[in-house]
């Protein structure tokens, strides 16, 4: 993308009014998606992202610059700028870049740019078919087929010059059902750091569009979840959303290295219930939030954030780990080369623990059974979160009876994984995209089925 | 390559591949902002970012590809690949480009100089030393910031269309992070405009404020009372569900206004306006997405449904024109409808006469998860929230951790007083929205 000699002349030229580090972050991104609205292809989007964020810090002061142009000459200015909003002066940094290669452990094998996109339609029309079959009180349905094909480049003072390419596949399909003159959705939006060989066994559009029509259907024929405050089960995979929201969040260095936390001076300290176990793994193989490097250049690593109860470490990027005086733990992240990176989730979720799903369902004398969640957000200052549940159901004497609609779920972080009191096997992972301040990156959220001993439960 | 030699190169590509309907839509961003934080400026931004979307008619189809590289090379290739990506497309709704020769509004609004990077400087360190000395309770952790930006955006095409606009303009935002020694809270401001106008001490005092009123909130007991949703809390509401009235949606079965212009839709006192003009919105455009003109109307005036927001292809498939609110997501994205400012229009009473005619409820000033506790298709909602209760008429304690639930296309129907504290939410780019406070009916909360 940008030669190594190139770099390292940007590099000094961004160095030279007196940085202790400077960086280069480069990408060139294609981004596709297809989508398809109640069995017609509607949109095709095409999107080329190409550009250079050159970041310099000095002590705790962090300068970025960033421009669509990665010709050298657009290079050495966007470095001049940052340099020159730094500081001034004529310092000399001695970099020599070395090429490292920390290896690919998300193989691929079809390359979404190398399929016609006629092919892809025959994946959304799957998708599509089966929702609108499904049942006649499907009216419409959305499908859309993303991929993106992201390259970077990063180099920096520290000698480090390194490139990977990350390429990610997702199905989402959202069906509307009307019944009655109620409207309601289901959604279900599989993804993976794979390419086109993702629906070669792993998912069959026919399952996601089936999937979505059910939630949909369900939901429509459902009454209001009445409000209060009672004991939650809920379910496997994307529910894990509950820890992202309520703690993941809370400890990035992002507002960790700032103060602004619950958790900020809490390491050793028993923060959770000890059921809960909770990591952030960025290697699993091929799975949607997976990195092999992060935006600064280090490695992934599979870091324990909560070992039965008690806080392990943070998710660290190089500035807030200055301001930490610890160690990056490969969570520096950003959507694109024009936000200023920082600590993010990968793969979050909270370890299989040794109840069963049906002693925390049999356990609830009066409840609430939140069987998919929808997305959520934080304060992480104050700790107070949300989320909805797509799809819940009451539970009385330890069965599971009507579903129930427009339920969402708030509380206070700290408070609430001290009420993770039940954990079953059975760990799954969802998908999402979370937004912060360095853009919009792809998690995974994930857990077993959990239940919380008390939460406010929004509803009607 | 700069913007005009790549428009060149793109026309001459679409004329060599024979084609004869074809637009290219162009912006670029240009931004400087300093953030600082605990006395000292922490980070610095400069950023340049945009691009070019080409987009063509191909038997009826309309194709669409975009790029951030201007050059020789991808000129030719954002015209090869919307004529491919224009082959798979089955819509059956006709497509279309605006026409040249249009007359566009003139701005009449004084235009001010964009503060140096040392007056950012300045500000955000000002920013942060009046939200210190503004209460004790004051603690390390709310960032200050100050930012300009400047966006460029250029549409021309085959038909003779060829606008361009340039806007820039600045902004300053404080967070006050304030502690009563064992919970935390914060709170923000942002303030639109020139620098010089800006009273940061004011706007740090109000940021603090805020933060404080919330130390030691309890929860709202579980019920069904009026709610008074503040200025910014009803703008983010209006924000979440303003997809219902795009026509587009509409059409497609997303929203359930389609051919309800006339009916009453909403309360006698909600008049719901569309202005691209907006006084104190940061970007006001002459023109939309597709070149059309914009224009400032009512869409829902004294309850009733005037008009849906319309492009080219939702007015030609109604047999209706356009009302210029044709927009697009970025750079890249197809064109779809959006307002400019989005405003519901003030009544009469003051905030204090609201809280006395809601007698006992719960006032709301904000609302968490908007993206997640709402379905803009159903018009459900169920959302964190924080404010004070009303006792007798007035705000009393402050409470947080509850949720509001209803749903908005009743809820529309349930507004029962509007006051005139009208404030304006800015989304940042083209889109805002603004709202009085207004009292609503019989809204579900659960608290405790």
């Amino acid at each position: 993308m940008i030669a190594r000699d190139v770099c390292e002349r940007v590099l000094r030229r961004a160095a030279s009014t007196g940085a202790d580090y400077a960086e280069i972050f480069a990408e060139y991104t294609v981004n596709n998606g297809i989508r398809m609205i109640t069995g017609r292809v509607e949109a095709v989007d095409d999107t080329v992202i190409a550009g250079a964020g050159i970041r310099v810090f000095k002590g705790l002061r962090s300068v970025m610059a960033s421009t669509v142009d990665i010709s050298e000459a657009g290079l050495l200015r966007c470095a001049e700028q940052a340099a020159e909003a730094l500081g001034q002066g004529d310092a000399v940094m001695d970099i020599r870049l070395r090429e490292r290669l920390f290896g690919d452990v998300h193989p691929v094998r079809i390359a979404p740019s190398s399929v016609p996109n006629q092919e892809k339609v025959f994946v959304l029309r799957e998708a599509d078919g089966a929702a609108r079959d499904y049942d006649a009180c499907v009216k419409q349905t959305r499908c859309n087929l993303i991929s993106v094909d992201h390259s970077i480049l990063i180099a920096t003072s520290e000698g480090l010059y390194t490139q990977d390419r990350q390429i990610r596949t997702r199905l989402a399909v959202t069906a509307v059902a009307e019944q009655k003159g109620e409207t309601q959705t289901g959604t279900v939006s599989p993804g993976y750091r794979m390419g086109m060989e993702m629906f070669e066994g792993l998912v069959d559009p026919t399952a996601v569009g089936v999937e979505a029509a059910r939630q949909a259907v369900v939901m429509a024929g459902a009454g209001y979840c009445p409000a209060g405050v009672m004991p939650v089960a809920i379910g496997n995979g994307f529910g894990g959303v509950i820890f992202h929201e309520a703690c993941g969040h809370s400890l990035e260095a992002s507002s960790v290295a700032y103060g602004v936390s619950q958790f900020a001076g809490k390491l050793g300290q028993k923060i959770a219930n000890e059921k809960v176990t909770a990591i952030d793994d960025g290697t699993i193989p091929n799975a949607w939030g997976s990195i092999n490097i992060d935006d600064e250049g280090t490695p992934s690593r599979k870091n324990v954030l909560i070992e039965k109860g008690v806080l392990k470490t943070y998710m660290i990027d190089k500035m807030g780990g200055r301001r930490m005086k610890m160690e990056p733990t490969g969570s520096a992240r950003r959507e694109s080369y024009s936000y200023v990176t920082t600590s993010r989730m990968t793969n979050t979720f909270i370890a299989p623990g040794d109840d069963t799903e049906e002693s925390i369902i049999a356990s609830m004398e009066y409840g609430l059974y939140a069987k998919n969640m929808g997305g959520g957000s934080v304060n992480p200052a104050t700790g107070e979160f949300n989320f909805a549940v797509n799809e819940g159901y009451l539970v009385r004497n330890g069965k599971i009876c009507e579903p129930v609609r427009g339920a969402s779920l708030v509380g206070k972080g700290s408070e609430v994984i001290q009420k993770i009191d039940m954990v079953s096997a059975g760990l799954e992972l969802g998908q999402g995209m979370c937004g912060s301040s360095s853009g919009s990156v792809p998690v995974n959220v994930g857990q077993p089925m959990i239940r919380v001993s008390s939460i406010t439960v929004g509803g009607r | 390559m700069k913007f005009e030699a790549f428009k060149a190169a793109v026309m001459a590509a679409a004329q060599s591949e024979g084609l004869t309907d074809y637009e290219l839509y162009y912006v670029c961003d240009e931004g400087v902002s300093v953030e600082a934080f605990a006395h000292k400026t922490k980070n610095f931004t400069s950023q340049t970012s945009g691009g070019a979307c080409f987009r063509c008619i191909v038997n009826g189809k309309m194709g669409y590809a975009s790029t951030e590289q201007l050059s020789e090379e991808s000129a030719r290739s954002v015209v090869l690949r919307a004529k491919e990506n224009a082959a798979v497309l089955e819509t059956e709704e006709e497509v279309f480009l605006g026409e040249g020769g249009k007359t566009y509004a003139k701005i009449e609004r004084e235009s001010y100089p964009l503060p140096t990077t040392e007056k950012l400087i300045e500000t955000a360190l000002a920013g942060q030393e009046a939200t210190y000395a503004a209460d004790s309770a004051v603690i390390d952790g709310g960032e200050t910031g100050a930012e300009t930006f400047r966006r460029s955006v250029a549409i021309c095409n085959s038909r003779g269309l060829d606008v361009k606009s340039d806007l820039s303009g600045a902004f300053c935002y404080i967070e006050a992070v304030v502690s009563d020694g064992s919970e935390m809270n914060n709170s923000y401001e942002i303030k639109v405009g020139s620098f010089d106008k800006l009273d940061i001490p004011a706007t740090a005092a109000k940021a603090v404020a805020d933060a404080k009123s919330k130390l030691g909130a309890g929860v709202a007991p579980t019920g069904s009372y009026p709610v008074i949703f503040a200025p910014k809390a009803m703008a983010d509401l209006i924000a979440t569900f303003t997809g219902i009235f795009s026509a587009e949606n509409a059409q497609k079965g997303f929203s359930r206004l389609l051919g309800k212009e006339g009916e009453v839709i909403a309360a006698p006192c909600v008049t719901l306006t569309d202005d691209p003009f907006y006084p104190d919105a940061p970007m006001p455009m002459v023109f939309d997405a597709e070149g059309s003109p914009t224009f400032t109307k009512n869409i829902v005036e004294n309850g009733v449904l005037k008009t849906l927001l319309h492009n080219l292809k939702s007015a030609a498939a109604l047999d209706k024109i356009t009302t210029g609110n044709a927009a697009k997501n970025g750079y890249d994205g197809a064109v779809e409808i959006r307002p400019f400012t989005f405003c519901l229009a003030p009544g009469d009473l003051t905030e204090e006469q609201l809280l006395a005619q809601a007698g006992n409820g719960v006032y709301i000033d904000f609302l968490g998860g908007l993206h997640a506790g709402a379905n803009p298709i159903s018009g459900d909602f169920s959302l964190q929230s924080a404010g004070f209760m009303i006792e007798n008429g007035e705000k009393t304690r402050a409470v947080r951790s509850f949720t509001v639930a209803g749903n908005f296309y009743d809820l529309l129907k349930q507004i029962a007083a509007v006051a005139s504290n009208t404030e304006l939410r800015s989304m940042g780019g083209v889109t805002g929205f603004a709202s009085p406070a207004v009292l609503v009916n019989g809204l579900s909360v659960a608290g405790e």
